[in-house]
């Protein structure tokens, strides 16, 4: 395996973009596709079109990619040394999955200098479900001496759908497998690059400032009105794309909704009820997305009725009289029936903080 | 058969989750020899072993064949079997199709005169090797796991995808299919200590052969060796290690080769509640955490490693560094807490949903408080307490909205408590909003302060009146709210502190204070279910504490609604049943009899003038056991109400034993009615006698 070593002294553990490359290198030996990062914001790489829609259908597909998520109630003004609102991850999707995954995942942390033989590797149960996007699977944390560095789940349902083929899906945290590979304990002292002439950037070099602003804006700033327009907007956006049969749009709409509620929560104006409506909104659309993929895409047209009662009324963006009388379009979604446990994972994260609350008080069983 | 030999059969498998492992290997040890003997295959003892990445049994003695069989199964009546003709009917024909045979097999026998079909069927001798592949398959497909998944392109479902089988009986390889793999005679040992892939030459070298590669392959066997790490690192330090159970099953099952070792942490962060470093140790990395001589937590803590021994140093150092981290989250969490006063995270409760239906913590709270008061004031508590517990109600939820509880769940209350003392509460509200969880599973301790003991009951009847008021009771296995729990800590709670409260109007004053916040329900009916779930709860609690189901029944009866008063009563009746079998079998035998032959019409005036002897003797101690019933119960004296209700047994026993009481004479016979009237009418108040009586 070509490997890129730090520029200099061979000793010096690989820089944040030596762990990138390296990996990259690695997974395209495998045969997958590297893509660049998706060009819109994400909670999590799960979220990129590359994972949540080509997991669907039956095509064998192999990819892996640097993604730069969002999530703005984790930010801490960059004063806390693990947690930001800004970090990368490296996802990897294999459809289907390989026979010898977990070992060709172990060769990946040997790709980036880690020797597996010398470390206490685990693969601690936690399985991943999103109920609202009608999503799980199951699979592992990945632990090296205790850290989680890795998630690793072999996908079951996307979007209300089986998948068949199975993909496994591998998500590092890059700023924490950086940390451990370079022995720092705050990730703003990680190395980002090194030069010949020993000139070093770190972490904090790159996106410290960028921390801090982005915290205030996220906490402070952003403007509610704005994001809450913007929230209904790309609600009706999203349904137009889909009318049209246009699902990988449509779902450039659900990321920017979710988005968008990421930030209002962050800015701390979404009531507890309000919130319940707005994460079934964003189900709705990226149910819809996943249904739409499924008949425009992959050609499966059965059980398609609840993206045709949804659509039902929105006006096909196509016909010229539709757009001259432009109707007041309402978007239609059903009531709320149970609690919802967050849409797409962006919506997932913010919303594990609080309904932990009544699951800690309540889902013990007896002794 | 000479011929035994050992069956060896190894499920290779990715991780599979603790505590699924744990009961799939109990599964196993039933479902391996019922697959055998369901197709009657002789074989011997089974052992079972298991890690995260394998199954295995080991069957003895397996025969290389089964035994030849006649079967023989009687069918119709041969005069149904055959019409007049001698032609076989319908019912010879299926009789003849649901055994495998041709009708003209079927053989006539006669039976004590009666002529039968019967079909005869010779079961050969089957080789042992050709049956075994199906039957491990079927092992495979039979255990069930709470969940399970699909890997790759294949559809069939197993806890984590399926990688290796080996299956041997003796060195002969049986081919088992599944998911795309055929089993073989090579396993796999330690991840990556011993990866393999090793050859197993015979069944019987299988767990030799997993034992030589870095594996340990029972749960008891990795539990000793973890034991043994602890024991070991408890007399180096002279500390004490803390091995909750459930963390324990975890870590025996997150290795197949577990090396405890020793890490420490900055001291500086002991300054954070103990408690939430508790929780991030145990519950997010599964280290035991290590106390001193005054059980006082320690810097210290217990690592069970999956690694090479040999990097001791570095697994150590790198699980440190985890740990610093989580801690400097906890302290980062802890301070900006402290920030600000608990009280001021009061109104945040607002963006916690309680229950869709049931509003937010928020107004939750608000609800606590007042039935907080309802509860003080019916108690008659003292004004101190009452502004405590109004205190302590209000705050009790406040912290489920601080960082470090978000972040550190286990630790609701408790931090709410540090967060309290810090802010400068009282210390008995401080301790109650610790304590007003408790009891927190059965056996646990109640609240030690009246100021928690309020709280708690208010907390637990909001929720479970709320609950049912929505129409969210518990049903059947499926409890997610856990009612049946808070149920029985508010039921330990009464009976342990003896409140001279009512639970039925507690439940009323919790109905109330909701439809006052304008929840709409069925009040009656709603308010029945609760009573009835209590009662249920009650009950239950006292069959498991041996109380007799007839004696509970007995109690009842008499409209018991209160538990508290059910469980007082019956564990005197079982007691006064138990002291004297023989009195309170008779009297219940007697009372059963009286109330047979009652008829209410008749009223209870006998005329005095008119009683035999017998009679009369009866009549006098129906008056004093009346009395003395009256002024027992009066003064809650249930014991004594049963003493003298005993004093009935001989005079009634006298009384059955000569009197005949439907005497011809209907006069006569009216008066004994009366009197036997009366004497039911005794009972009424303290227990239905009759439930006991032998049926």
């Amino acid at each position: 395996m070509a490997q890129v070593t730090a520029a200099g002294e061979a000793s010096l553990p690989p820089t944040f973009q030596d762990v990138i490359m390296n990996l990259q290198r690695y997974w395209a030996s495998v045969g997958c596709v590297v893509l660049q990062p998706y060009d819109n914001e994400v909670g999590a790489g799960t979220n990129a079109p590359a994972t949540t829609l080509r997991s669907l259908g039956p095509d064998t597909w192999r990819t892996c990619y640097v993604q730069g998520c969002r999530r703005p109630t984790d930010g801490r003004y960059g004063e806390n040394p693990n947690r930001g609102q800004f970090y990368y991850q490296f996802q990897v999707l294999i459809k289907p999955s390989p026979d010898n995954i977990q070992d060709l995942y172990l060769g990946s942390l040997e790709a980036i200098g880690i020797d597996v033989a010398a470390h206490d590797v685990r693969f601690v149960e936690d399985d991943w479900e999103s109920p609202t996007l009608g999503a799980w699977g199951l699979g592992w944390e990945i632990w090296i001496d205790g850290m989680e560095v890795t998630q690793f789940t072999y996908f079951q349902q996307v979007g209300g759908f089986e998948c068949n083929p199975v993909p496994v899906e591998i998500a590092y945290g890059l700023e924490r497998l950086t940390m451990f590979v370079q022995g720092v304990d705050n990730m703003y002292d990680i190395v980002w690059a090194r030069g010949d002439d020993g000139v070093v950037f770190t972490y904090g070099d790159v996106y410290l400032e960028n921390e801090r602003q982005y915290s205030a804006y996220n906490f402070e700033v952003a403007d509610t009105e704005f994001l809450f327009q913007e929230f209904a907007d790309r609600e009706v956006e999203c349904l137009r794309t889909l009318k049209a049969g246009l699902p990988l749009p449509a779902y450039d709409s659900v990321l920017k909704c979710c988005h968008a509620f990421n930030l209002l929560d962050a800015r701390g104006v979404i009531s507890a009820t309000e919130r319940m409506a707005y994460i079934l909104r964003v189900r709705t659309l990226a149910k819809a997305c996943c249904a739409s993929y499924m008949k425009n895409v992959v050609g499966v047209d059965k059980d398609m009725t609840e993206l045709d009662d949804l659509l039902a009324e929105v006006p096909d963006p196509r016909e010229k009289a539709a757009e001259e009388t432009a109707p007041n379009l309402v978007p239609r979604h059903p009531e709320p029936a149970a609690p919802c446990a967050g849409a797409a994972a962006a919506a997932d994260h913010s919303e594990r903080a609080f309904d932990f609350v009544t699951i800690a008080e309540t889902t013990d069983e007896e002794a | 058969m000479a011929d035994k030999k050992t069956l060896a059969f190894e499920i290779g498998t990715e991780e599979i989750p603790a505590f699924d492992l744990k009961r799939a290997t109990e599964q196993l040890a039933e479902l391996m020899p019922a697959a055998l003997d369901a197709v009657r295959i002789p074989h011997g003892d089974v052992a079972i072993y298991t890690t995260p990445r394998r199954l295995i049994a080991i069957v003895a003695d397996v025969a290389a064949s089964t035994e030849a069989l006649e079967e023989v199964f009687r069918g119709p009546a041969a005069k149904i079997a055959f019409d007049a003709d001698g032609n076989p009917t319908k019912a010879a024909i299926g009789f003849a199709r649901g055994k495998g045979l041709e009708v003209d097999a079927l053989e006539r026998r006669d039976e004590n005169g009666t002529e039968y079909v019967y079909a005869v069927r010779q079961v050969a001798a089957r080789d042992v090797a050709e049956l075994l592949p199906e039957v491990l398959r079927g092992v495979i497909d039979a255990i069930s796991w709470p969940k399970s998944c699909r890997w790759g392109t294949t559809s069939e479902m197993f806890s984590r995808p399926v990688r290796w089988m080996v299956a041997l009986l003796g060195d002969r390889v049986i081919p088992v299919e599944y998911a795309g793999l055929v089993a073989g005679n090579t396993t796999r040992g330690h991840r990556f200590l011993a990866p393999g892939p090793h050859a197993v030459p015979a069944a019987d070298d299988l767990v030799s052969v997993v034992e030589g590669a870095y594996v340990v392959p029972t749960q008891e066997g990795r539990e000793a060796v973890i034991r043994e790490g602890v024991a070991r690192i408890e007399a180096e330090t002279g500390y004490t290690a803390e091995l909750p159970p459930k963390t324990l099953t975890e870590v025996i099952n997150l290795s197949e080769y577990p090396t405890p070792m020793m890490g420490a942490f900055d001291e500086e962060f002991l300054k954070v509640p103990e408690e939430i470093i508790v929780d991030a140790m145990l519950m997010h990395q599964r280290y035991f955490p290590l106390y001193d001589a005054q059980g006082k937590l320690t810097n210290k803590f217990i690592i069970v490693s999956n690694g090479d021994p040999a990097h001791e140093a570095t697994i150590v150092d790198g699980n440190e560094r985890v740990v610093a981290a989580r801690l400097y989250d906890a302290k980062f969490f802890y301070d900006e807490d402290l920030k600000k006063p608990l009280v001021d995270f009061v109104d945040r409760l607002d963006e916690v949903v309680f229950q869709e239906a049931l509003g937010t913590m928020r107004d939750k709270t608000a609800r606590v408080v007042k039935l907080s008061a309802r509860i003080t004031v019916a108690a008659g508590i003292e004004q101190e307490a009452m502004r405590d517990i109004a205190r302590a109600a209000y705050l009790a939820k406040a912290d489920l909205v601080t960082s470090a509880v978000i972040e550190f769940t286990s630790v609701q209350g408790i931090m709410g408590s540090y967060y309290a003392t810090a802010a400068g509460e009282p210390e008995r509200v401080a301790r109650a909003i610790a304590e007003h969880y408790m009891p927190r599973f059965s056996g646990d301790a109640i609240p030690t302060d009246i100021i928690g003991q309020v709280v708690a009951l208010s907390d637990k009847l909001d929720t479970i009146c709320g609950l049912f008021a929505v129409g969210q009771s518990p049903t059947g296995s499926s409890d997610p709210f856990a009612l049946r729990r808070a149920a029985l800590g508010v039921l330990a709670i009464l009976e342990e502190t003896g409140l001279p409260i009512s639970l039925v109007e507690t439940i009323d004053g919790a109905l109330i204070i909701y439809r006052e916040a304008g929840l709409e329900f069925d009040n009656a009916k709603v308010r029945q279910e609760i009573i009835d779930f209590f009662i249920t709860r009650e009950k239950v609690a006292l069959r498991d504490a041996g109380v007799k189901a007839d004696t509970i029944e007995a109690v009842l009866a008499c409209g018991i609604e209160e538990p508290v008063v059910l469980a007082r009563r019956a564990r005197a009746l079982e007691a006064a049943r138990s002291e004297n079998p023989q009195v309170f079998d008779d009297l219940a035998t007697a009372f059963a009899r009286a109330n047979n032959l009652r008829e209410i019409g008749l009223g209870t005036g006998y005329k005095k003038a008119e009683l035999t002897e017998v009679e009369l003797s009866l009549a006098e101690a129906v008056a004093a056991a009346e009395t003395a019933v009256a002024e027992a119960l009066a003064d809650d004296r249930y014991a004594d109400a049963l003493v003298a209700l005993a004093g009935l047994r001989a005079p009634v026993d006298e009384f059955f034993d000569t009197t005949m009481v439907m005497d011809e004479d209907p006069e006569v016979r009216a008066n004994r009615l009366k009197l036997l009237n009366r004497f039911a009418n005794t009972f009424a108040h303290v227990a239905d006698f009759s439930q006991m009586a032998k049926k």
